[in-house]
């Protein structure tokens, strides 16, 4: 018997996840699809994004209630319950906080790991973020202050005063929503700018680009800055929808299925990063309602549906290298009017390219 | 000062000579093919499962009849993904992203296809094959000026002697070695001067992959099995093939050594003078690794950019 299937509530769910996992995608688009960077450390920038906003509201509301136990301890935990809704102020207050701490301390992480990682050649990038990311997550499952391995949790909800648990998570979905679209109208501004032809000319040569006078490294550096910011926004933006965090969350096979968002989606298209992470996001979802009623199985859903994954990356590699929404040429005033001139004349020849 | 004593310095030795039986075939790989080999991870694990499920289903406790099978196993693994998926890339001019992309996609294959087929083989087994404690005694015990030194650290030593040699003969005697160090150093002139590029990398990847697997069955008669065994050891391996500038097989064994010491003694010394706990012996690790690459630019430089360091690649 199946159970009735809640479409509504199915739909809030997968958008809070589309919205964060979007975020996600198109940073790394931003990073590996425009300017070339094998960012395998996404997961460490989410991770801090989630922390941040995991350890600053809890301890803020215990701070401000006077309690004095530690957070992750069951009174902590209890304490948090009991005071967690009482202020509007106060919730909304902690989620604009982190939101913003989240983007530049998660920010500043990317830009600093550049200083070693820029010297030596892409694939040591990737290494190192890789390893980064393993390193945080060792760090957070060691360090007692943001509870160890069993994490933090009662992260008050920024709408947790709404009496009304469906209504609250609805708001949230469309704050999340809205992150993403702010995220996307971001990344297409740079994508469209001179800033982002720069990063184009840096991904396809970069020594070319060297001898046209662009400062490589730093806009790197600047890249994994924005790039390492909105994964933070996206981690925040976790923390408070699962209102618990712990280090197993932040494992490496997370940044791997933002990768594989990107490269269904189609690497350098911003959209494209979206249609793929909606994707993935949606059969994730339909998978958690359908697994409770497969029963007992021989092969746990999940390592299939992971082992999916990995496949489905290598074939589109492969098969499809542009995804379902390849990279278009960026529409520059001059494009525009070659095109136009173009059309007026039907002459042969093809337009400058401004890249 | 620290006590240092014998244990821990043979501790850190034993753990030396698998990390370089582990990290050299990396080096070898991207030194020839430029790819960075996620998959080398899974070699890893299937060779330290190679032993257990013969263990387990055959009862062969021989740990040389297991590194055979995880040699063959993790060789022919990496011929397939070469074949298949790097090969073709490569042929349509695929970038190091690209490839290492790719790389991560088998990576996450096959590591989730070693966790579906143990699903069915515990219930098949009715044994817990999740985490196992390996411990043959093929080779005896020895005991050296009172220094008692187990059969784990002998096998390895053993092992890794044999692979230095074996590899030391190959790459500098034959000339499948001659043509592999020739595709190293440039592919395109070692095409056109007549060497079968694919098969002799080929030959190449079925050594690397079956080094990375018999540094496996090391690993899992000294430490545990896992399904993650590999996944544990990633950080280690990259930072010593990344100390070796991934282009250096002597450098990258040093490197090795380098990063066991710092991370066995280093972290005895810290834990006892600082009382720093020793789960956060990874951070030694990926210190050392920042060191080397911000001290020491050309030795992490294997492709590195031109605008810092205008030196010569050997």
């Amino acid at each position: 018997m199946l159970p009735s299937f809640d479409v509504l509530g199915f739909l809030v769910s997968w958008g809070t996840f589309l919205g964060i996992y979007a975020i996600l995608a198109v940073s790394l688009n931003l990073e590996v699809g425009l300017t070339g960077m094998a960012n395998f450390g996404k997961v460490a920038f989410y991770g801090i994004g989630a922390y941040l906003a995991a350890s600053l509201s809890v301890y803020a509301v215990l701070a401000v209630y006077h309690v004095a136990a530690a957070p992750y301890t069951t009174e902590g935990i209890i304490a948090l319950g009991k005071y967690g809704g009482a202020s509007p102020a106060l919730d909304l207050g902690i989620f604009a906080a982190s939101l913003v701490l989240g983007f530049i301390i998660a920010g500043c992480v990317g830009y600093l790991l550049t200083y070693p990682t820029l010297r030596v050649g892409p694939a040591f990038l990737g290494i190192t973020l890789l390893a980064f990311g393993e390193l945080l997550r060792i760090f957070l499952l060691n360090y007692q202050p943001l509870g160890a391995s069993k994490g933090l949790s009662g992260i008050p909800h920024p709408f947790l005063w709404i009496p009304d648990p469906v209504l609250r998570e609805r708001l949230y979905v469309l704050v999340v929503l809205g992150f993403l679209a702010v995220t996307l109208w971001f990344a297409e501004r740079i994508t469209n700018s001179p800033f982002g032809r720069v990063l184009k000319a840096v991904r396809d040569d970069e020594v070319a680009a060297l001898c046209m006078g662009k400062h490589v490294p730093r806009v790197k550096a600047t890249v994994l800055f924005i790039g390492s910011g909105m994964a933070g926004v996206a981690g925040v933006l976790l923390a408070f929808y699962m209102s618990s965090v712990n280090p197993n969350m932040f494992v490496p096979a997370v940044t791997f299925n933002i990768w594989a968002m990107v490269i269904l989606g189609g690497m350098g298209n911003n959209k494209g990063a979206v249609v793929g992470a909606a994707i993935i996001t949606f059969v994730d979802r339909i998978l958690t309602f359908i697994t409770p009623n497969l029963g007992i199985t021989i092969i746990t859903p999940d390592y299939v549906r992971w082992m999916i994954v990995g496949i489905l990356i290598v074939l589109v590699l492969m098969f499809m290298p542009g995804g379902l929404v390849p990279e278009k040429p960026i529409k520059t005033p001059a494009w525009e009017a070659v095109e136009s001139l173009e059309k007026e004349s039907k002459e042969g020849g093809s337009g400058g390219d401004e890249a | 000062m620290v006590n240092m004593d014998a244990y821990q310095v043979l501790t850190a030795v034993h753990i030396a000579l698998i990390y370089a039986v582990l990290a050299v075939p990396l080096t070898l790989s991207y030194k020839t093919t430029k790819i960075i080999n996620f998959v080398h991870i899974n070699f890893i694990t299937y060779g330290a499962y190679a032993a257990v499920l013969l263990y387990t289903f055959l009862g062969i406790d021989n740990v040389f009849v297991a590194i055979a099978a995880a040699f063959v196993i993790g060789g022919a693994m990496s011929v397939i993904d070469n074949v298949t998926v790097f090969e073709p890339l490569s042929r349509r001019g695929a970038n190091v992203v690209i490839l290492m992309i790719a790389s991560m996609g088998l990576w996450i294959f096959y590591k989730y296809l070693m966790y579906s087929v143990l699903d069915v083989l515990s219930r098949v087994a009715k044994a817990n094959l999740v985490s196992v404690l390996l411990r043959f005694e093929t080779l005896p015990r020895v005991v050296v000026n009172g220094m008692p030194i187990t059969s784990a650290f002998l096998t390895a030593a053993i092992t890794a002697a044999v692979l230095a040699l074996m590899l030391y003969f190959i790459l500098e005697k034959t000339a499948v070695g001659k043509a592999i160090r020739a595709i190293a150093d440039n592919p395109t002139l070692a095409e056109i001067s007549g060497i079968p590029r694919g098969r002799v990398v080929n030959v190449m990847w079925f050594m690397a992959g079956g080094m990375a697997a018999v540094g496996g069955v090391l690993w899992a008669i000294f430490a545990i099995a896992t399904p993650e065994v590999g996944d544990t050891l990633i950080l280690q391996v990259f930072a010593i093939a990344v100390i070796g500038g991934l282009t250096s097989l002597s450098r990258t064994a040093l490197g090795a050594f380098i990063i066991a010491f710092a991370e066995n003694l280093g972290m005895a010394f810290l834990n006892q003078v600082f009382g720093v706990p020793t789960s956060f012996k990874p951070f030694i690790t990926f210190s050392t690794l920042l060191i080397v690459i911000i001290a020491f630019p050309p030795l992490g430089a294997g492709g590195g950019l031109p605008y810092r360091f205008l030196r010569k690649r050997r």
